[in-house]
């Protein structure tokens, strides 16, 4: 080959992405991985984190060019273990509050916070370290900002959402994307998010209706037919006979009322949750900016509705296949054992297994999420998507340096890790 | 670089990223003998990488995505061409063709694991006890007592179901008197002879059970439920030098810093995955009742020692505890808290010398013991003291 004909080939500069990962190889990569941290009680999970990530990344192609996961499980481990030094001693001092009796219920407020916000903390600085071992084009992005900021933004803004009954949710989410997006960059290529919350209510209000909705007008109902007075006076009287008076005083009526609401909101909850994710992606994946690129999303609902049925499928499909093993081992077990009359022998080999399949069931359909949803999710995500200005991707300048795993190790610590 | 060289050479096109920017260059790459030569659209050498800095990246499959190790500048050459391709693998060993090298280092990390988890099991059965055991002397007898009066307040009112408050406890009402005091001298023999450091406290209090159990720093609750079903002082005395045992091995304070050290073991380090918590749930029941077993053996020959020193009956514990469970179903051994009820039977008479002894108490004394959570009523003369203790004085029904 001529250096002429290597440099005739021209490179379409398209907006498109794609993504090129086969399921057949994640399927592969998921369940070795799943039966190496089954063995290794969980040490293995750094390393599977990492293989992830390097295939959903590679696989993602931007206007022609993948995604470079440079992160290493090592990475993760040191992380891991600097976040146990620190949590552990939190844990500890916790438990000491809790023992004396004049704090305790305070402390347990006071805990329950301090936890929550380390999460959020934990989550920012973990999308930091992942951000800054994405390389594309041989530039890696980053993220500023303060975990700290975000983290108290996001507490404040979790309370709002509650006292709202989930009304300020959108703005929740515009917010703190917002906050994410303005302190990412790749390269000097600054990022921003253009998703607005009012935007998202108006796609959100008809799922909160038929979700809340039940819930509010029963409350309401109830509060009309109840005669609370009479109620508070029996339960503060604290006798323990006093269910049949409770059931008097609500009624037939009253409890058809929670009932059918509890009902129609959990159906309603069932029902719509791939479309609620369909919104969400579409929302978040459309507001995207970096510099004068922009993105678009043409991700359809059916499509995710698809990847929930498909889901179900799956699990009520194993979960037959290990009821079936299940039974079959007992019956073997039964065999190999009975010549021996040992009960000692038995009893351990039923302990023993029902532990293994209440882990293998766990681990095996956590598997199947992983492939079916959260990688389909991401499948569909990115080929749905569409950039715009793609040009502006030639030219960015290499900035930034790598930061340490800290708040993966947090994260994983305190269980609230993501991809 | 000789006309020759540059025809044998194997070269190819990639994508070539230099780092400083996004910009991507089309190049030719010659794989030359020490060095990949990158050469650009004007026929110029853009870079020169020597095969031992050479590292590949994650890529998609056909992609071998090389960069160089110890740059800060993330420079990245992709090679799509399989034959170039094929021939920087045969030169530059970094990159790890097929990858097993770093399925040796997973198979490393695999094995060190599993030796992870085998020592931490091995630690669990062996060393958590002889730490505990060690540690014991250590914790000052004022630590115990402290810790026993915190959890005394919630024991006690767990157990009182019926909020009796103060009538929880049988014998404390004026009438009772006798009863107390037949109950001070069995516990004064037992005591005197065991040469406790703590001043042992016995409560019978109304629960239906035949049941009794210590507390750490003395303090010892008798279920009514056991006081109706001995038929000697001995066989009561015989639990009750079983509790005493608990107390003098100081096995409140054992449980709190084996539980402790077994939490440390299990919760932080392993397990943090999914369907992992049952595994630690598990890993930790199993170990700590087969903890508690060893521990009520313990006890049990500590009793059977301490009658033998007042004179009592060594194997009446044995007799009580066969009438207790003569109709219970003991469930999982792996699981039990303490040892099957036939090996204690058998360990206790292995010990125990059979031989003719009095009884502990005198017939008076036993018979007012075992009057002691009877209704007031009986003896007539007993004041009201509210309405408590009146509730209490109906006979509360056994809780199980």
């Amino acid at each position: 080959m001529t250096t002429a004909e290597v440099f005739s080939s021209p490179v379409a500069a398209t907006g498109a992405v794609a993504f090129l990962g086969k399921e057949g190889a994640y399927w592969r990569l998921r369940i070795k991985g799943a039966a190496l941290i089954m063995v290794t009680l969980g040490i293995y999970r750094f390393w599977l984190a990492t293989d992830v990530r390097r295939f959903l990344w590679s696989n993602t192609e931007i206007a022609g060019e993948t995604l470079e996961y440079n992160g290493l499980a090592t990475e993760l481990l040191v992380g891991f273990l600097l976040a146990i030094a620190i949590v552990v001693p939190l844990y500890t001092a916790f438990a000491i509050a809790a023992l004396a009796d004049t704090v305790a219920l305070a402390s347990v407020a006071l805990g329950f916070l301090l936890v929550a916000l380390l999460g959020e903390f934990a989550l920012y600085r973990a999308r930091r370290y992942r951000l800054t071992r994405t390389v594309f084009r041989g530039v890696r992005f980053d993220q500023h900002g303060s975990a700290w900021n975000y983290a108290l933004r996001a507490l404040a803004w979790w309370a709002v959402v509650i006292l709202t009954l989930g009304l300020a949710y959108p703005w929740a989410q515009a917010s703190l994307q917002r906050f994410k997006m303005r302190n990412t960059s790749y390269g000097d290529l600054p990022g921003a998010f253009d998703g607005s919350g009012s935007a998202l209510f108006v796609r959100g209000l008809p799922i909160w209706l038929l979700v809340v909705g039940p819930l509010v007008t029963a409350i309401v109902a109830l509060s009309v037919l109840i005669d609370w007075d009479a109620l508070n006076a029996i339960i503060a009287r604290g006798d323990a006979d006093a269910t049949a008076e409770i059931m008097g005083i609500i009624g037939y009526r009253g409890f058809g009322i929670g009932l059918a609401a509890v009902g129609t909101s959990l159906g309603a909850a069932v029902l719509l949750y791939p479309l609620f994710q369909a919104v969400m992606l579409r929302w978040w994946i459309s507001g995207l900016r970096f510099g004068a690129v922009t993105v678009a999303s043409r991700l359809r609902t059916a499509q995710v509705y698809r990847v929930y049925l498909r889901f179900i499928f799956y699990v009520l499909l194993f979960v037959l296949l290990a009821l079936f093993v299940g039974i079959a081992c007992l019956f073997v077990i039964d065999a190999l054992l009975r010549p021996a009359h040992d009960a000692n022998l038995a009893e351990l080999a039923a302990s023993a297994m029902t532990v293994c399949l209440y882990v293998v069931v766990a681990l095996g359909a956590s598997t199947i999420y992983q492939v079916v949803v959260t990688a389909a999710m991401w499948r569909l995500g990115t080929q749905s998507a569409e950039l715009s200005g793609a040009q502006a991707l030639e030219s960015v300048r290499a900035e930034g340096m790598p930061v340490s795993a800290l708040g993966e190790g947090l994260a994983d610590a305190l269980g609230v890790g993501g991809i | 670089m000789t006309f020759a060289s540059y025809y044998v050479m194997p070269s190819g096109p990639a994508s070539y990223f230099d780092g400083t920017g996004s910009a991507r260059h089309d190049v030719l790459v010659q794989a030359a003998a020490r060095e990949l030569r990158i050469i650009g659209a004007d026929r110029r050498v853009l870079d020169e990488w020597s095969y031992a800095d050479l590292r590949r990246m994650s890529a998609p499959d056909g992609v071998l995505r090389l960069g160089r190790s110890g740059e800060t500048l993330l420079a990245r050459l992709e090679v799509r061409d399989r034959t170039l391709a094929a021939a920087i693998e045969d030169r530059a060993v970094t990159l790890d063709r097929g990858g097993a090298a770093e399925r040796a280092l997973r198979r490393k990390v695999v094995g060190l694991s599993l030796a992870a988890a085998a020592s931490l099991i091995v630690t669990a059965i062996v060393g958590v006890p002889a730490l505990t055991s060690r540690l014991i002397p250590l914790v000052p007898l004022a630590v115990e007592l402290k810790l026993g009066n915190a959890v005394d307040k919630q024991i006690r009112s767990a157990l009182d179901a019926r909020h009796l408050g103060a009538a929880f406890a049988c014998g404390n009402g004026p009438g009772k008197t006798a009863g107390r005091e037949a109950l001070q001298k069995l516990v004064g023999r037992l005591a005197a002879a065991a040469a406790l450091p703590f001043h042992l406290h016995v409560d019978v209090v109304r629960r239906g059970e035949p049941n009794a159990f210590a507390l750490p720093g003395g303090h010892i609750y008798v279920y009514k439920g056991l006081i109706d079903k001995a038929q000697s002082p001995d066989e009561l005395a015989g639990v009750l030098a079983h509790e005493i045992g608990h107390v003098a091995h100081r096995d409140g304070t054992r449980t709190v810093l084996q539980t402790a050290g077994l939490s440390f073991l299990f919760g932080m380090m392993l397990g943090d995955f999914v369907g992992g918590g049952a595994v630690v749930i598990a890993a930790k029941t199993v170990l700590r009742s087969s903890y508690s077993r060893r521990v009520e053996a313990a006890a049990d020959a500590y009793s059977v020692g301490l009658m033998g020193k007042v004179g009592g009956d060594p194997r009446a514990l044995g007799v009580m505890l066969a009438r207790i469970v003569s109709d219970k179903d003991e469930g999982m051994k792996i699981l039990l808290d303490h040892p099957e009820t036939k090996d204690r039977i058998s360990a206790i008479n292995a010990v125990a010398i059979a031989g003719v002894t009095t009884p502990l108490l005198a017939a008076a004394d036993w018979s007012a013991l075992k009057q002691i959570c009877a209704p007031r009523a009986a003896d007539g003369t007993a004041a009201k003291t509210g309405q408590a203790a009146k509730a209490a004085d109906q006979g509360v029904p056994p809780q199980r």
